[in-house]
């Protein structure tokens, strides 16, 4: 799996490299070839690779560019005569770089705007599920215990009366057990609800949704300007799980790490997201931040629900993320990173391949 | 439930708070009704006695904010009592707007509900009476013939026997007994009263 690293490196430097040298030789066949073979129309090659590796602007001026090479070359040319179909090349070649680079801008943008909406999504959606959650939970015991409330104070009233209502006042009492009993019933239902969650048994490779949540918020990384390096062990054995839960705990430490980055001022933002075999029976998944860190005393209560260290944290992020390992059989931890920052690492046992 | 004991409408979904309040609206000696729905609300036969509705604002079908914009075309004049179990400012601010006597998120003190339902009912209980007046004004003036009508918006509206006898074209004397009789059919105590009757009749005709 460290290929993966190493295609977009690769991938990084060879594409502006090819883009610059196909430049150069399109420049020199127009310049030495015959004016009526129109050789600028392949510049439109040249942005449309462009696109690949500059945002807008740099793909405007390339477009550009290629357009005063294309002029470049006439100009040359011409001091050994010019004719009505070269203009007439050179004319249409022009437009066509420029529709090329308008079309390619725009797809950019597109592009762009579709990133952003899914990361966006993916936050959104992480937020309002828990917020919603909570609030339909607090409906549901306050529901009970507002009942509860009123038989207390009807129970009070019927012994208060003169003479007091014995037989009123109990059955006051007998519903206020009983309201107070539904409460707790519907708190065990939620505890259950977390902790059975995983019925969805596949074979994952973790590598492989690692880096299904990175793409889900690539645009969030670069936003940020964080340098993310992704180092993924090319030797770990599957695990047995809940796809979109394991992503959803992935997707948690990322978004942590990133708010944790945001909230130092300097010094570089680096986001490391690595797996590795822990010994035979496990797989280990590192999220290790260059942010503020850990306070070496809320170690043991950062997994604790509504513990947050945010200002506007809720508080349950990681208490999900710990229920979901837990649920998968692992455990999760955090350990503050050297020089700063955290590592927020979790163990998922290895299945017994079927 | 005799026809004068004040009864209060308990709407709420969920069986354990209407049992409650159901218990709690006895212990202090007024009678009750509980209704799962507004549907079943409205298919209950009210007794002619003051009384005010005690309503949950989540309800199944048509919520109870919903339900309190309706009861007009209802032609349910009852005070509303709004009980909710997530209660906003906005959602309160409408509900006051809309009339209702008090917002109260559950849990609330039982003492806060108990001084509302007085309210309520004592709100309820002048509406009626001030109706019941209206009532019988109605049915005296529809006593009287179309003639003693006439005479009797004349003489409101401050004018001398003299005057209304030319505008009807009736003799003077014609129109002294007319009057009587307008005042014996109205029971009418002096023209001021008459004049406060004729006053009353007209707002009713308005707003009616």
């Amino acid at each position: 799996m460290k290929l993966q690293n190493l295609r977009v490196m690769t991938r990084a430097w060879l594409l502006p490299v090819a883009a610059i040298v196909l430049a150069a030789g399109i420049f020199i066949a127009d310049t030495i070839a015959d004016l009526e073979i129109a050789f600028p129309a392949f510049y439109t090659v040249v942005v449309l690779l462009a696109v690949r590796f500059y945002k807008k602007r740099g793909v405007i001026l390339v477009g550009a560019g290629c357009c005063a090479l294309t002029l470049l070359s006439d100009v040359l040319t011409a001091a050994s005569g010019s004719s009505g179909i070269g203009v007439i090349n050179t004319t249409i070649s022009l437009l066509a770089i420029a529709t090329t680079t308008y079309l390619a801008v725009k797809i950019e943008a597109e592009k762009e705007a579709a990133y952003e909406a899914r990361s966006q999504l993916a936050h959104v959606g992480r937020v309002t599920t828990l917020g919603e959650l909570t609030a339909s939970i607090a409906h549901e015991v306050n529901q009970p215990l507002a009942a509860a409330v009123i038989n207390g104070n009807a129970c009070m009233r019927w012994l208060a009366a003169e003479p007091p209502n014995l037989d009123e006042a109990r059955q006051a009492a007998v519903r206020l057990v009983q309201d107070a009993n539904r409460a707790s019933e519907i708190i065990a239902q939620v505890r259950a609800l977390t902790k059975s969650s995983p019925p969805k048994k596949d074979w994952l490779q973790i590598n492989d949704i690692i880096l299904a949540t990175v793409t889900l918020i690539e645009s969030e990384i670069r936003q940020n300007q964080v340098s993310l390096h992704t180092d993924l062990a090319d030797d770990v054995p599957p695990v047995q799980g809940d796809r979109v839960q394991l992503q959803q705990v992935i997707l948690n430490l990322v978004l942590n790490a990133l708010e944790a980055m945001n909230r130092t001022p300097a010094g570089p933002r680096e986001l490391i997201i690595s797996s590795a075999k822990n010994d035979a029976k496990g797989v280990r998944i590192a999220v290790q931040d260059s942010g503020i860190g850990l306070a070496p005393d809320n170690l043991d209560r950062l997994f604790s629900a509504f513990y947050t260290t945010k200002p506007d944290g809720m508080g349950m992020g990681l208490a999900i993320s710990r229920s979901i390992v837990e649920a998968h059989g692992g455990r999760i931890w955090a350990t503050p990173n050297a020089p700063r920052g955290a590592v927020f690492q979790f163990i998922l046992p290895v299945g017994i391949e079927p | 439930m005799s026809e004068d004991q004040p009864v209060v409408f308990v709407i709420d979904d969920s069986p354990s708070v209407r049992d409650a309040l159901d218990s709690l609206i006895r212990s202090v000696h007024l009678n009750v009704r509980s209704f799962g729905s507004t549907e079943e609300f409205l298919l209950f036969k009210r007794p002619d006695a003051p009384g005010c509705i005690v309503l949950d604002v989540r309800l199944p079908g048509l919520s109870g904010l919903d339900f309190h914009r309706e009861m007009a075309k209802s032609n349910i004049d009852l005070p509303v009592i709004f009980i909710t179990g997530h209660g906003d400012v906005p959602m309160s601010v409408r509900a006051i707007k809309a009339g209702a006597i008090e917002f109260l998120p559950k849990p609330f003190r039982d003492q806060d509900l108990l001084d509302a339902i007085y309210l309520g009912i004592e709100r309820d209980r002048s509406r009626r009476q001030a109706s019941a007046i209206v009532a019988v004004l109605r049915e005296h003036f529809a006593s009287l013939t179309a003639r003693e009508r006439q005479v009797m918006l004349k003489v409101a509206s401050g004018r001398p026997n003299k005057q209304i006898a030319a505008e009807l074209k009736l003799s003077e004397v014609t129109v002294k007994v007319h009057r009587r009789h307008v005042m014996r059919k109205m029971k009418a105590k002096s023209l001021a009263d008459l004049v406060r009757m004729a006053d009353k009749l007209s707002d009713s005709a308005e707003t009616a």
